[in-house]
């Protein structure tokens, strides 16, 4: 039988509240999580825009070092990614010595750091593809009007596939939301990390990850709802019409 | 509808000038020395059967193809052209200097080639602000007078795919007039349209020609070319096979090819 006290007793904990202590007390559990996936999806968004540019570039080195980038964040899983950076880099004094490493010798960091480059190499790809299937008579129109190449990037090219992008993209969202899970290995207590404490306490399996498990739901279930929201406002001209 | 029909005879003010254009891809040659001159007002048809290089011929005056030799002049501006190091074609020198010519050439599309993501007024206003350079207030005023002289109405906030062919071309050439151009291109602007959606892009058109605005234009519209041009070349195998006066052209064609290809398109 399930436990249904210990859930309820327990659920503060997810939220980041401290036995006695009050929900959000702490910057733990579903607050960690949502932390580590805001960043981490707000950098790795902003650095796949230019390295998507780089990736359809003419310049064969350029999109070869992207290419391999990319191939390599998506060829290997994303928790050898993270021990990588977590428990490798401290190995180099140049990196020990350097400014970074006050943030580097944080887990907190590295998690951001690696989810970055994880979820950044994928939204690469997924940008650079919609570049790619850009139609061939709009950019044709874009270099008839007297667009300099760079306007047409800006104005129509990146506009478009981002848009374009967006399906694609949720997916990507929703797959790194349920990876910001292995933050738990590197001593985090993210909604999972609470979920593994609390097994550990009361050595009672089910309901602890059964509640985590019902918190990634209901979080997937938000923003597949908030991308059919932007889909409906930013792809509306690929809806059938409406009268 | 004869008005500027001899706006050529009579020289005047020279408003685009292509000289001996050729353009091969690999060992074929498309276009073997094609020349044009049009003059404030005229209306230029280029007819010919597919294949004989009338929509690249187009194409290369406002270096959408890349031409292998020849002369392009616009407003009496020459088109600076080097070799390009890539394919041995001709490419442009200084490419600030191509945008700005292009900004005189505007060009309607066989497909209209309108930014699907924007909307119609987006779509007009875009080149004007962030080419030209004018303030977004002026480009919608002209957006909505271009729109208006299309015959289109309550259709800014639509977006291209939610119109009809018709609707979108005269959309596309809204936001070619809105660019105030010099010459006006227009690549096989009705080929794509349902049969009973020609007519109202071909009566723009005629419009625009009526207001003495200078055009250059592949159709496969004998009607067209023989009521509203004044000039009309026929191209054949890459070359001018025959030009001049629609009405004599096209009525008493001299060459043989020209007779085939008329005998084959319906009036």
């Amino acid at each position: 039988m399930i436990d249904v006290n210990l859930i309820i007793e327990k659920l503060p904990a997810f939220f980041g509240g401290t036995d006695g202590a009050p929900i959000l007390s702490t910057s733990e559990g579903l607050q960690l999580t949502l932390e580590l996936l805001f960043w981490s999806l707000l950098a790795g968004l902003a650095l796949s825009i230019p390295l998507s540019l780089m990736r359809v570039s003419r310049n064969k080195v350029l999109s070869t070092a992207v290419w391999l980038y990319t191939y390599v964040f998506r060829g290997t899983p994303l928790l050898v990614q993270l021990f990588i950076i977590y428990y490798g880099l401290s190995q180099f004094d140049w990196v020990r010595d350097s400014w970074a490493w006050q943030y580097l010798r944080e887990a907190y960091a590295c998690a951001i750091l690696a989810f970055t480059l994880n979820t950044a190499a994928y939204t690469t790809e997924i940008i650079a593809g919609q570049i790619r299937n850009t139609n061939h008579g709009e950019i044709e129109a874009a270099k008839a009007m007297g667009m300099s190449k760079w306007l047409m990037m800006r104005r129509i090219v990146v506009p478009s596939a981002l848009r374009r992008a967006l399906p694609a993209y949720s997916n990507e969202v929703v797959m790194m939301m349920q990876s910001t899970s292995v933050a738990g290995l590197v001593t985090l207590a993210d909604v999972t990390g609470v979920a593994r404490r609390v097994f550990s306490d009361t050595y009672m399996p089910f309901e602890p990850f059964l509640t985590a498990a019902g918190i990634y739901l209901v979080m997937t279930f938000g923003f597949v709802w908030l991308f059919k929201k932007a889909e409906g406002r930013w792809l509306a001209y690929l809806a059938p019409r409406k009268h | 509808m004869n008005q500027n029909q001899n706006s050529t005879a009579n020289g005047g003010n020279i408003k685009l000038q292509v000289s001996d254009l050729h353009k091969s891809y690999g060992s074929h040659e498309v276009l073997k020395g094609v020349s044009l001159t049009a003059h404030a007002g005229d209306v230029i048809s280029i007819i010919g059967s597919s294949g004989s290089g009338k929509s690249t011929f187009l194409r290369c005056i406002n270096m959408l193809e890349q031409p292998n030799s020849g002369t392009i002049a616009v407003t009496g501006e020459p088109l600076g052209l080097i070799t390009d190091k890539r394919n041995g074609a001709l490419k442009a020198a200084d490419p600030k200097q191509l945008a700005r010519i292009r900004t005189k050439l505007a060009m309607v599309f066989q497909h209209f080639n309108l930014w699907a993501h924007m909307t119609v007024l987006e779509n007009i206003i875009e080149a004007p602000v962030h080419v030209l350079g004018i303030s977004k207030d002026e480009a919608i005023a002209r957006a909505r007078k271009y729109l208006e002289k299309v015959g289109l109405k309550g259709v800014e906030d639509k977006y291209p795919s939610h119109m009809s062919g018709g609707q979108q071309q005269r959309v596309a050439i809204a936001r070619a007039l809105a660019m105030e151009p010099e010459v006006m291109l227009f690549d096989e602007p009705t080929s794509a349209l349902d049969p009973e959606l020609v007519g109202e892009v071909l009566r723009v058109m005629q419009d625009l020609a009526k207001e003495g605005r200078t055009m250059v234009v592949v159709t496969h519209e004998m009607g067209f070319a023989r009521e509203v041009s004044n000039h009309v070349i026929f191209l054949h195998q890459g070359r001018i096979e025959e030009q001049g006066n629609p009405k004599e052209v096209l009525v008493a064609p001299k060459s043989e090819r020209l007779q085939q290809f008329l005998s084959g398109s319906l009036k």
